[in-house]
C-alpha cells in the first residue's frame, strides 16, 4: 500500500553472474578473471527524500527523483576484499554505461552500493553481516570494506561479537560508524498494483505466432541487438591492434581512452603496439598528474598522431619526442612540427653531413680514438 | 424519444442552423441558474463553455463540424481531471485544486467539439449511494420537482411538505445524472465502481452505462478502485450513448488496462426480431428487500421478450451472494493505497501542523477526508496487513474469479444477455436516507449492480416505468465482455417498447422552445 512500487514476490532475474577482471599484482602486468554470482535483478521505483533541518526545525521533501526505475543488483558473498568490490562493481558500471541503462556516476547517486561484509575462519559458516552504506565511489567502496573487514576481525579478537546492523561510511576519517536505527520492522502492506498488468517475457521459442512484436517482449530479440560489453570490446581490441590483455583494460577502464587510441592508430603509420606505449605511459601519467579526463586533455589525438608520425619517419628521436610531448601538454596552440623547428630537434637526415661531423668529432679526439681502437 | 436525441433533434438542427451552438450553450447555462436547487453543479465553467460553443459555430458556418458531438453540451463528473477548471472529488482535501491536464475521455470529448458546462456533483471520492456525502451537499433528484412525483406525493404528516421530502438521484454519479435528466446537458461522465453510474442513472429516469472494463481509459479519472473503476456514460437515450462511446472507447497508452486492440464506433441496428435472442434472468438478483414493484416490472419485461419471440431462461450465479462482502475487502485495500497519495506535500489540503511530517500527514487527511473515506481506508489498512492477507484479500481474489466464472458459464451456455433490477426500489426521500449510514446504504443499494464490476462486464440501465410514487424505476442489461454493441442493441429495443415517459419539471418547460419538444408518451406500466 502507499506510493512505492516494487517487485516483491516475482524478481525479473534471477541465478546470473559477473565476470570482473583483477589485477594480481599492482604492476598491471597480469589479469586474473573473478565470478561473483547474481542471485537476482529486481524492479523498483525510487522513492522521493527527507531531508531534516533541525536548526530550522523543518523537514524538506524532495520528490525530484520520485518514481523513477529503479534496477536492484543482489549480490552474494562471493567477494573477498575491497578489491575485488571495486572491481566487480566497476566492471558492473561500465556493462551499465555500454547498455546505457544507466550513467551510473556514484557521487551523483545514480548508481547506489550498499556492501554487506562479514568474516568468518576457513571451513567455518559465515559470521554475521554489517550493510555498509553512504558509499559515494568505487576508490571509497574498497577502502569501506577493507576497513570494515579490519574492524570485524579486531572485534572477534578482542572477544566482541559482531551486530547485525546498518553503518554509515564516513570517508573523511575512513572508517565505518553506527547508523541511526530504522523505526523497527515496517509493515508495508503491499498489495499487488493493479494497473501494471502482468509482465511475460517471451523467448524465440515461447513467442506465439501473429503476436505484434511492439507489444510483447522478446528477450532473444533484444539479445541479438545488444552493443558490444566490455569484455567482448577487450577481447576485440587485444586482437585487431595486437595490444595486452592489461593493456586493453586499462583502455576501457579510462573514460574516452579507447576512442583516444583507436583514433590515434588511425592517423599514424606507427603499429597499435608502439602507440600503446604512448598512450599508457605518456598520455595517461600527463592525465593522472594534473587529475584531467580524457575529454580535457589539452593533447588532441590529432596532435599526437602528428607528433608519432614524425617519431615514425625518424625525423626526430625518441627523446626529442618526449620534449615536444612535454611542450604540447602547455596547449599553446603549437603543432609538433613547429615545435621541432623552434627547438631545433630534427634529426639530421643527409649521410653525407652526419659522417662530417663524425670525422670531426674523431678529429678533435684523436687520442680517445687511438685508444679506443687499441683495446 | 425525439426530443432527446441528439442525432435527430439538436445535432441536425446544429447542422442546419436552426439553432446554434452558442444559443444551446446559453440555454443550458440558463437552465442550470434555474435548477441550481438541485446542486447537481460543483462548478459551472460559463465563460470557458461559451468560448468552446463560439468555436464550434465557427466550424459549422465554415460547414466543417468536428462530428455529431461537435457544439453538443456536456457535463463531467467532478472526479475527472479538467484542465484550468477546479477538480475537487467532492472533497475538502481537493477543494480549489486545479488540474494541470485533462482527463483522456475529457480530452477526446473536447477533440469532437464538446461543449463541457461544468462538473457535477458526488458523494466525496465517489464513495457512496446516495451523493448525499460530499462536501458541497446533496445533490436532489429532478423528479422530486416532477408534476409525476407531486400529483402521487402523500405527506404522512402536517410537517411533512414536497419541499422537505425531495429524493436522492443515488450515487455517486448523482450530479451527473440529475444534470442530464434536468436537460441542462445532453450527455454527462460518471464513473462507475461498484453501481455509481447505474443507479443514480436508474432513480433519475435516464440511461446508464456501464462500459467493458478496459474499452475506455482511466486516465485522469481520480481511481478508487483501479480494477474495478470504469468512465460511465449518461444520456437520455441509448442512441446518444452508443455515439458517446464511439468517441470515447479505444487503447490509451496512458492506461496500461485498456485493451491494445482497435475500437471500431458503431451506430445501432433497429432490432425489428428478437427471436434469435437469448435473455438469462439470475434468480439470485431476486434479492431480499427488492421491491414487489420491481419485481413485478422486471418478470413483466421478461414476458415483453418472451411475447416477442426472444428466448427467456431462469439462470444462476451462484456466488452472487458473496460478492458484496469481497467487494468490501477488495474495494478498501484498494482505496487503502489509492488514497496514499493524498498527503499535503504535492497538491491539495495541507494542514498546518507542522511538528513533523508524521503529523502533517495525519492532521491532513484527518480535515481532508470525510468519515466515508477514513473509515475505507482503516479498513483497507487492516485488510492488507502481512497477518491478514491471505484470509482476507487473497482469498477475495479467489471469491472475485469465482463470481466472474459464473458469469463466463452462464454466458457460454448461449445466453446473450442478462436482465435484472437495477436498484431494490425507487428513489428514497433524503430524510429517510440518512437514517443509515453510508456503509449500511452502500451494502444494500450496490448488491444488484457491483457483480459486473467484479468481472468487468458492460451494463446498461433502461429507465423502463414510473412507480407508484411516480418515481423512475429502471431495469439493467448485463452483457458479454467487449460486446456492447449486442448490449446497446437490445437495450435499444427494450427503450422503444416502453417507451419511458418525459418528465414535467416546471424550469425545463420556462426555458423550452422547440429544442426540448414535449410529447405525451404512452408509458410502460
Amino acid at each position: 500500500a502507499g506510493y512505492q512500487i516494487t517487485q516483491q514476490r516475482v524478481p525479473i532475474a534471477v541465478d546470473g553472474s559477473l565476470s570482473y577482471s583483477l589485477c594480481i599484482d599492482n604492476k598491471m602486468s597480469q589479469m586474473v578473471t573473478k565470478t561473483v554470482r547474481i542471485k537476482q535483478i529486481q524492479l523498483e521505483q525510487d522513492s522521493g527524500k527527507s531531508l531534516h533541518d533541525d536548526t530550522r526545525c523543518q523537514t524538506l521533501v524532495d520528490l525530484n527523483r520520485a518514481g523513477v526505475g529503479l534496477m536492484e543488483v543482489v549480490m552474494e558473498p562471493d567477494m573477498c576484499c575491497g578489491e575485488e568490490a571495486a572491481a566487480a562493481v566497476r566492471e558492473l558500471q561500465l556493462i551499465l554505461q555500454t547498455l546505457g541503462s544507466s550513467q551510473a556516476v556514484m557521487a551523483e547517486g545514480q548508481l547506489r552500493v550498499d556492501a554487506n561484509v562479514s568474516v568468518h575462519h576457513p571451513g567455518e559458516p559465515y559470521g554475521v553481516r554489517t550493510e555498509v552504506k553512504n558509499i559515494n565511489s568505487i576508490r571509497f567502496l574498497a577502502k569501506a570494506v577493507d576497513y570494515e573487514i579490519q574492524r570485524q576481525i579486531e572485534e572477534l579478537e578482542n572477544g566482541g561479537t559482531i551486530l547485525n546492523e546498518t553503518r554509515a561510511f564516513d570517508s573523511k576519517l575512513g572508517c565505518t560508524v553506527p547508523m541511526r536505527d530504522k523505526e523497527g520492522k515496517q509493515d508495508y502492506r503491499f498489495m499487488p498494483e493493479p494497473n501494471l498488468p502482468p509482465l511475460i517475457l517471451y523467448d524465440a521459442k515461447s513467442l506465439p505466432a501473429n503476436m505484434n512484436h511492439q507489444q510483447v517482449i522478446n528477450i532473444d530479440w533484444i539479445q541479438e541487438r545488444l552493443p558490444d560489453l566490455p569484455s567482448m570490446k577487450r577481447e576485440k581490441l587485444v586482437e585487431q591492434y595486437g595490444i595486452l590483455p592489461e593493456h586493453s583494460f586499462t583502455l576501457l577502464n579510462e573514460d574516452g581512452l579507447a576512442e583516444f587510441f583507436e583514433s590515434v592508430v588511425k592517423q599514424t603509420q606507427m603499429k597499435p603496439k608502439k602507440v600503446i606505449g604512448w598512450i599508457l605511459n605518456d598520455l595517461l601519467s600527463y592525465l593522472k598528474q594534473r587529475s584531467l579526463t580524457v575529454k580535457e586533455s589539452p593533447v588532441s589525438s590529432f596532435l599526437l598522431a602528428d607528433l608519432l608520425n614524425l617519431l615514425e619517419k625518424k625525423e626526430i628521436s625518441s627523446t626529442a619526442a618526449k620534449q615536444v610531448l612535454a611542450e604540447l601538454w602547455k596547449g599553446e596552440g603549437k603543432t609538433p612540427l613547429e615545435i621541432v623547428k623552434e627547438q631545433k630537434l630534427q634529426l639530421l637526415q643527409d649521410q653525407k653531413e652526419l659522417e662530417q661531423i663524425c670525422q670531426a668529432v674523431i678529429d678533435g679526439q684523436e687520442n680517445e680514438v687511438i685508444m679506443m681502437v687499441l683495446g | 424519444c425525439p426530443e432527446r436525441r441528439l442525432r435527430s433533434q439538436v445535432s441536425a438542427a446544429l447542422k442546419e442552423g436552426r439553432v446554434t451552438p452558442t444559443e444551446l450553450c446559453q440555454r443550458c447555462l440558463a437552465l442550470i441558474r434555474s435548477t441550481k436547487f438541485l446542486n447537481a453543479y460543483i462548478t459551472v465553467a460559463e465563460e470557458t463553455a461559451l468560448k468552446q460553443a463560439e468555436e464550434s459555430e465557427e466550424r459549422y458556418k465554415r460547414g466543417q463540424p468536428l462530428g455529431i458531438l461537435d457544439g453538443i453540451p456536456i457535463a463531467v463528473k467532478d472526479n475527472f481531471n479538467t484542465a484550468g477548471i477546479e477538480t475537487t472529488c467532492a472533497s475538502n482535501m481537493l477543494k480549489g485544486y486545479i488540474s494541470p491536464y485533462n482527463a483522456t475521455v475529457v480530452q477526446k470529448l473536447l477533440d469532437h467539439g464538446a461543449v463541457l458546462l461544468g462538473k457535477t456533483n458526488l458523494d466525496e471520492f465517489a464513495m457512496g449511494s446516495g451523493s448525499t456525502d460530499g462536501v458541497f451537499g446533496p445533490v436532489r433528484n429532478p423528479w422530486s420537482y416532477s408534476k409525476q412525483y407531486k400529483e402521487k406525493f402523500v405527506p404522512k404528516s402536517h410537517s411533512e411538505d414536497e419541499e422537505s421530502n425531495w429524493v436522492i438521484t443515488g450515487g455517486s454519479s448523482g450530479g451527473s445524472a440529475a444534470a442530464v435528466s434536468s436537460f441542462t446537458c445532453f450527455a454527462a461522465l460518471g464513473s462507475d465502481t461498484g453501481g455509481s453510474t447505474r443507479n443514480p442513472a436508474a432513480h433519475c429516469g435516464v440511461v446508464g452505462l456501464k462500459p467493458t472494463y478496459g474499452l475506455i481509459s482511466r486516465h485522469g479519472l481520480i481511481p478508487l478502485v483501479n480494477s474495478m473503476d470504469v468512465p460511465g456514460i449518461l444520456t437520455r437515450c441509448v442512441d446518444d450513448a452508443a455515439v458517446l462511446l464511439g468517441s470515447l472507447a479505444g487503447h490509451d497508452p496512458k492506461d496500461s488496462t485498456t485493451i491494445q486492440d482497435d475500437f471500431k464506433p458503431f451506430e445501432l441496428p433497429n432490432l425489428a426480431d428478437v427471436s434469435k435472442l437469448s435473455i438469462g434472468i439470475p434468480k439470485e438478483y431476486h434479492a431480499p428487500g427488492l421491491s414487489s414493484e420491481i419485481l413485478a416490472l422486471w418478470l413483466k419485461a421478461a414476458d415483453l421478450f418472451k411475447n416477442a419471440g426472444a428466448k427467456v431462461v431462469e439462470v444462476s450465479l451462484p456466488h452472487t451472494r458473496y460478492s458484496i462482502v469481497c467487494y468490501h475487502v477488495l474495494c478498501t485495500a484498494e482505496v487503502a493505497s489509492n488514497m496514499a497519495r493524498f498527503d499535503g506535500l504535492e497538491y491539495g489540503h495541507r494542514s498546518d501542523r507542522k511538528d513533523s511530517t508524521e503529523s502533517m500527514y495525519a492532521a491532513t487527511r484527518r480535515e481532508g477526508f470525510n468519515d466515508v473515506v477514513r473509515g475505507r481506508i482503516l479498513s483497507g489498512n487492516y485488510f492488507l496487513l502481512k497477518q491478514n492477507y491471505e484470509k482476507y484479500f487473497v482469498k477475495a481474489q479467489k471469491v472475485r474469479r469465482l463470481i466472474a466464472d459464473d458469469f463466463v458459464k452462464v454466458f457460454r451456455s448461449g445466453v446473450d444477455v442478462l436482465l435484472t433490477p437495477t436498484t431494490l426500489s425507487d428513489a428514497a426521500p433524503y430524510m429517510e436516507f440518512i437514517q443509515e449510514d453510508n456503509r449500511t446504504r452502500s451494502a444494500q443499494d450496490d448488491i444488484l449492480t457491483q457483480a459486473a464490476n467484479m468481472a468487468g462486464l458492460p451494463a446498461i440501465n433502461v429507465p423502463t416505468a414510473l412507480s407508484e410514487r411516480g418515481l423512475p424505476v429502471g431495469l439493467q442489461f448485463i452483457g458479454r465482455s467487449f460486446q456492447e454493441k449486442q448490449l446497446l442493441t437490445v437495450a435499444k429495443w427494450f427503450e422503444k417498447q416502453v417507451q419511458f415517459p418525459v418528465i414535467q419539471l416546471e424550469e425545463v418547460k420556462r426555458h423550452d422552445n422547440g429544442v426540448f419538444q414535449h410529447q405525451k408518451s404512452a408509458s410502460f406500466s
